[in-house]
């Protein structure tokens, strides 16, 4: 099938669970510092397990062939760190703010045209000495086993599906008899509200958002696979190929991740428009100004780290990618720092 | 509509997160113990996320109503953490 048809049906898809989820990963990472409230950050963990688990068995199948992004610490720790601070200023995540375009929300195309910005910029080598630094970075700190992008399996020589499966389900199992022992009530449903209502009117629980962003991830990497793209989801690289084929003068054609990125846009608005949720939002220019700058320091830095957060923690960790590691605790560590600054010191 | 006169309005229409969270919180800190809290806000993550986390702080919730479409209100009875 069309490579831009098959982008575009997982696209639909993404944007409508990561909508109805309220799938957000910068409030996921800040809002345990913030807020104290970790149940955003339990979808993304149950995300990443439910891909862990299902890539070590379609692995073990001979379905995909992993593909870790490369390890290069330095441009890891640097890139993903500026990303953690643009992200917080940004008021989303990469997935955050192209969903949140679905949704009405001009902060968020802001944002967005931030990020597309730098991140072109960057990928095609305008920036200067900010160029020098991504460069020099990637390619002084790169580690390598071997041929291959380092993972913990291949450091550890063991099979990749080995790893990933018994990481998957003791991670799975620990967590399952924690939440047990400590009586988790956040997932109790109001079965007086009709499915219907609760499936396209209410935001989902933390659970069922972070298996079906799971089950997500997990047909997108066959289905990108066929497409000639060999890895799972991702955000940033689609919409700097949208710029690429505008720019005259650039060989380049829509491919799967450009059509996936849109699909984003117009799953989140079918769900917001069910839900009656949509609604032109336009909060006032500073903001818009503010979410532009958090999206032009999000471009640069997830050019510079190989990916967004969505390459690295949503992706990238379930592939045991070391390099993904590295940048989604520096994502953390960025946004934490960030968000300390912005909202809690003023507060003291 | 709930027949509570609110102390106090906060409108937070157009902002994302964190801000509805954030400044509903930072509000609440400075008001009295039974001063009531009024937020206007259209943006759905919070509207399912301010109710969850006001326990935590020991605020009450009052009342969560859809205005329409996404623009909510929420009435908030004060902890007194002044």
């Amino acid at each position: 099938m069309n490579v831009v048809i098959t982008g575009l049906i997982v696209g639909v898809i993404f944007g409508f669970v990561l909508q109805r989820g309220r799938f957000c990963m910068n409030s996921a990472i800040r809002d345990t510092v913030l807020l104290q409230d970790s149940t955003l950050l339990k979808s993304v963990g149950v995300a990443i397990l439910v891909q862990m688990f299902a890539f070590a068995i379609m692995d073990a199948a001979g379905c995909i062939s992993i593909n870790p992004k490369p390890l290069f610490w330095g441009a890891n720790l640097v890139g993903s760190f500026i990303f953690g601070i643009g992200m917080v200023l940004a008021g989303g995540c990469a997935s955050g703010i192209t969903y949140r375009v679905g949704e009405g929300m001009m902060g968020a195309l802001a944002a967005l045209i931030g990020l597309t910005t730098a991140g072109t910029l960057t990928a095609m080598g305008k920036l200067g000495f900010l160029t020098n630094l991504k460069t020099s970075l990637q390619t002084n700190t790169k580690v390598m086993i071997g041929e291959a992008n380092p993972t913990l399996a291949n450091v550890l020589g063991v099979p990749y599906w080995i790893l990933a499966l018994i990481i998957a389900v003791a991670a799975g199992l620990v967590w399952y008899l924690m939440a047990r022992k400590n009586g988790d009530d956040d997932l109790a449903c109001d079965s007086s509200i009709p499915l219907g209502d609760r499936v396209f009117k209410k935001g989902w629980n933390w659970l069922v958002a972070g298996i079906t962003v799971g089950l997500v991830g997990v047909i997108s990497f066959p289905i990108s696979a066929a497409a000639g793209r060999n890895y799972p989801l991702g955000i940033t690289a689609g919409w700097i190929t949208w710029v690429k084929v505008a720019l005259p003068g650039v060989d380049a054609s829509v491919n799967w991740i450009a059509a996936m990125v849109l699909g984003i846009i117009f799953g989140a608005l079918i769900a917001a428009l069910i839900a009656g949720e949509f609604k032109f939002r336009f909060p006032k220019w500073g903001m818009i100004g503010q979410a532009f700058l958090g999206g032009l320091i999000m471009g640069f830095g997830a050019v510079t780290s190989g990916g967004c957060n969505v390459t690295h923690i949503l992706s990238g960790i379930p592939q045991l990618g070391i390099g993904s590691f590295v940048a989604s605790i520096a994502i953390a560590l960025g946004a934490w720092v960030t968000a300390y600054l912005i909202f809690v010191r003023p507060n003291k | 509509m709930t027949e509570i006169t609110p102390t106090k309005t906060l409108d937070v229409c157009g902002k994302i997160c964190p801000y509805p969270d954030m400044n509903t919180m930072t509000t609440l800190k400075k008001m009295e113990k039974g001063e009531i809290l009024e937020v206007l806000l259209d943006y759905p993550l919070s509207v399912e996320r301010i109710p969850r986390n006001l326990k935590k702080q020991g605020h009450k919730l009052l009342a969560t109503e859809q205005i329409d479409g996404p623009n909510h209100r929420i009435l908030i009875e004060a902890h007194g953490l002044k």
